[in-house]
């Protein structure tokens, strides 16, 4: 396969990349945001949030511009009428089930989509999980924060450290992110590695510290950046 | 973050249900561990039907022994567990009542079945659950594929079609 | 009706535990044919004869043989059996009884593509089927269809019987994958495709039951024949599930395109409940409604295609007019609120928010703004899953509404006094 670059358009641009190039990195080349949630620059992309869908002309569905790659003279639009109804409504869902107020990206985006998280009415089913888990004292677990973006798990798993201490609990709207047989940390295999609170974008983890020090109503400190502090890719093995 | 702390809070440990096994049990048990040792990832499944055939559902314990012999972390265990309806990591009845109430049986009477099964058993026909000797689960469950012989349900492995709500007594027999 | 069947030939009149019935009805004769032909001339037979996909999605089946055929080993042949959707039966029937086809066509299917190991995949709900197909397996094993070297022809091949273990989502061949490697069923994304990424990673071939039982005697009869049967642009016989609000309810076997009204009346001996006919659920849960006015639509993948609604996986509910259609909507919709795998958003919060509102509407306390957000909610799930799930899981209580005759002013389905 050749390595010459390949044009797109790209909303009213035409944009030349190398072959393999995401259309997230086509769009950022290019100047054009497009939201991500789950998405992590050091992380394997999921496309679960499906936040940065966008219309591929010929593609019976949205695409998720992380994970798809770009082809020679593809027709992308990603800010299209039908693309911008279907972050909206992510948006409102996921609002309307988590607590998202110390994601202060997510608030944003809700803003800028004029998502109405409260359409669904007062008794629409939130995800909630009781009290915070405080079980170790290096880190607490909010999961009525968690948004379920995988990145805990992954970063705990193939991604960085090969620890396995996080799963799922659950399924469909009921998945929670769990411990094997939801035993507190300390009785898992976590080694407190701190990669998965590094990684948490809307503070369901967090430093014990901060938790017990921050008041109510604190900006949050975490989670606004997408880099996840002292990665290192270590090698397989238990 | 550091390492291990030396003492662990149990304070928030959740009781979890502990599984007794009888000696045949245990021993059926160690066979199949035996059997799946080293096998990997693609033997789960297989695995825990085969426990499961002996001890109706897996515990902490039991489902940590089943990572170990596979030599698989404990939470893909976990994981699998939670996430597939026939695998259960709490207790249930030594027999299973599924009663199909999806699309086809409903049009065919199955909610007078489930509510027959119910009221049989004194459980919630809204939920279904486990008798409180544990002898009988009651689940309303998605479309068994009975379509044709609606209303459907199964006793364990056994199936029944056609069924009509004054049938449900004598199919569930010794029950309450 | 003068139509001979072919893929339910044997069901009901052979012996499904018995080898030599098997063979004396013509059994593996297919394979030794097959043999006969060599691998490239079968994988041209299938795209010849254009057989498509009978699982749902109606992908040909010839281009995902030829795909792993020129694909380097290893590579896997798998059985979809975990025929899970909403009013499909017709898999389950097939496996009970002539469980020895499906065996005869899945090695056929890796004598083709060149893999020597197949998976099938049977929903851990069927007792039935999974021991009659284990059983079929062991006693191919036994004499010689199975293991090394099978029939002297240098082919080897070795098939695995597993079990479901109660997950709708396991019927997506992605998911299927993950859940043999021993993982919860989350759907893999597409690309790549199984043909290049399948089981453990490599090239596989995975087919639905009935599609893998067109094989014999297609490989047997020729492309040609297989073409003159149905429509010229999705041919064969097809296996319908006739369920609901009819007579005689059960499994129909009839050429491709066969219309609604010979179904229900003919086959199912007509309506019961009212009698009068209110509506049919094609394509199952994951499938759409379509009113009595398409009586005649031939149902086959390219006549569904015409109307908005697909044939999926041949599932042909009946519900006459005295049916309260608000109570059979949300109990669709309490069926992908159960089965969503929890993975992608728009289906794990879709599913939920669908189900609350559809409740609404069963219970007639249905609150301004919720039928628009059912819509953008439809319109999400459809347009941003992952997978075939959610893609579909609004389509059948939507198409209910726009077809059907709901009122949105006085909240009643006029056709039907039900409610």
């Amino acid at each position: 396969m050749s390595n010459a670059p390949i044009s797109v358009h790209l909303d009213d641009q035409i944009v030349r990349v190398p072959p393999g190039t995401t259309v997230l990195d086509a769009a950022r080349a290019a100047g054009i945001r497009i939201p991500t949630v789950c998405y992590h620059d050091h992380l394997t992309a999921n496309a679960v949030c499906r936040l940065c869908v966008v219309e591929w002309v010929g593609s019976r569905t949205l695409v998720p511009a992380c994970v798809a790659k770009v082809q020679p003279n593809a027709r992308i639009y990603t800010n299209s009428e039908r693309v911008r109804t279907a972050r909206r409504v992510i948006l409102e869902m996921l609002a309307s089930a988590v607590d998202l107020s110390e994601a202060p990206e997510l608030q944003a985006l809700l803003a800028e989509y004029g998502a109405h998280p409260r359409r669904f009415g007062p008794d629409a089913v939130r995800r909630e999980h009781g009290a915070v888990k405080v079980d170790n004292p290096f880190y607490v677990r909010d999961y009525d924060k968690c948004i379920l973006c995988w990145r805990c798990v992954q970063v705990c798993a193939e991604d960085v450290q090969y620890t396995f201490a996080l799963g799922f609990n659950g399924r469909g709207f009921d998945t929670s992110i769990a411990t094997f047989f939801d035993r507190p940390m300390p009785e898992t295999t976590c080694v407190f590695c701190g990669n998965c609170v590094g990684a948490c974008p809307t503070g369901a983890l967090k430093g014990k510290r901060e938790y017990e020090a921050a008041p109510v109503g604190t900006p949050p400190t975490h989670g606004a950046s997408n880099v996840v502090p002292a990665v290192v890719r270590s090698a397989p093995g238990r | 973050m550091g390492c291990l702390p030396v003492t662990t809070s149990s304070s928030v440990s959740a009781p979890t249900s502990r599984l007794t096994l009888s000696p045949r049990q245990a021993t059926a048990v160690r066979a199949v561990l035996r059997r799946y040792r080293g096998k990997g990832s693609a033997y789960l499944l297989p695995c825990l039907h085969d426990i499961q055939a002996i001890t109706g559902w897996l515990d902490a314990d039991l489902a940590a022994q089943v990572a170990e012999s596979l030599h698989i972390p404990a939470v893909q265990v976990h994981n699998v567990l939670e996430f597939y309806a026939l695998f259960y990591d709490h207790p249930v009845g030594r027999t299973i009542v599924r009663v199909c109430d999806d699309l086809a049986c409903y049009l065919a009477g199955s909610e007078a079945v489930v509510r027959a099964c119910a009221a049989h058993l004194g459980l919630d026909p809204e939920h279904g659950g486990t008798t409180a000797d544990g002898e009988f689960t009651l689940e309303i469950h998605p479309c068994l594929g009975r379509c044709e012989q609606a209303p459907f349900l199964m006793i364990n492995e056994e199936a029944h079609g056609f069924v009509r709500p004054e049938q449900v007594p004598a199919l569930l027999g010794g029950a309450p | 009706m003068s139509y001979q069947p072919v893929l339910t030939a044997r069901v009901g009149k052979i012996n499904p535990t018995s080898l030599s019935d098997y063979e004396a009805t013509g059994g593996f004769q297919a394979l030794a044919r097959a043999v006969e032909l060599g691998p490239q001339a079968v994988v041209e037979m299938l795209r010849e004869a254009y057989l498509l996909g009978r699982g749902g999605a109606a992908f040909p089946a010839g281009i995902k043989w030829k795909a792993v055929r020129e694909a380097p080993p290893p590579k896997y042949v798998v059985a979809n059996a975990d025929e899970s959707e909403p009013g499909t039966f017709k898999d389950r029937i097939l496996m009970e009884s002539d469980p020895f086809a499906l065996v005869e066509a899945l090695i056929i299917a890796a004598f083709a593509v060149g893999a020597e190991r197949g998976y099938i995949y049977i929903r851990g709900e069927y007792p039935l089927a999974i021991a009659r197909v284990q059983h079929a397996v062991n006693a191919c094993y036994n004499v010689g269809y199975l293991g090394r070297d099978i029939l002297g022809s240098g082919l080897h091949c070795d098939l695995e019987v597993r079990k479901g273990a109660g997950a709708y989502i396991c019927g997506e061949e992605t998911a299927l994958f993950e859940s043999i490697e021993g993982k919860r069923g989350f759907p893999r994304l597409k690309p790549p495709f199984p043909t290049e990424y399948g089981l453990f990673g490599r090239p596989t071939v995975i087919n639905n039951v009935e599609t893998l039982l067109c094989v014999p005697p297609l490989i047997l009869r020729g492309p040609d024949w297989f073409k003159s049967i149905g429509p010229e642009k999705s041919p064969g016989p097809k296996l319908y599930c006739l369920s609901g609000r009819v007579r005689h309810p059960g499994l129909v076997e009839a050429p491709m395109g066969t219309t609604l009204r010979t179904l229900i009346y003919d086959y199912g001996g007509g309506v019961t409940g009212s009698g009068e006919l209110g509506g049919v659920l094609l394509g199952g849960a994951a499938g759409f409604f379509v009113g009595p006015e398409h009586l005649d639509v031939p149902l086959d993948f390219d006549g569904l295609r015409r109307i908005d609604a697909v044939l999926g996986s041949g599932v042909v509910m009946v519900f006459d007019t005295s049916v309260d259609m608000k109570v059979v909507l949300r109990r669709i919709a309490r069926f992908f609120r159960h089965e969503s795998c929890g993975k992608c958003y728009p289906c794990q919060l879709g599913t939920q928010r669908q189900y609350e509102i559809v409740a609404r509407l069963a219970m007639d306390r249905l609150r301004p703004g919720d039928l628009d957000a059912l819509r953008e909610i439809g319109q999400t799930m459809r347009d941003a899953s992952i997978c075939g799930l959610g893609q579909t899981a609004s389509g059948a209580i939507l198409s209910a509404l726009d077809r059907l005759g709901y009122d949105e002013m006085t909240g009643r389905f006029a056709r039907f006094n039900g409610r």
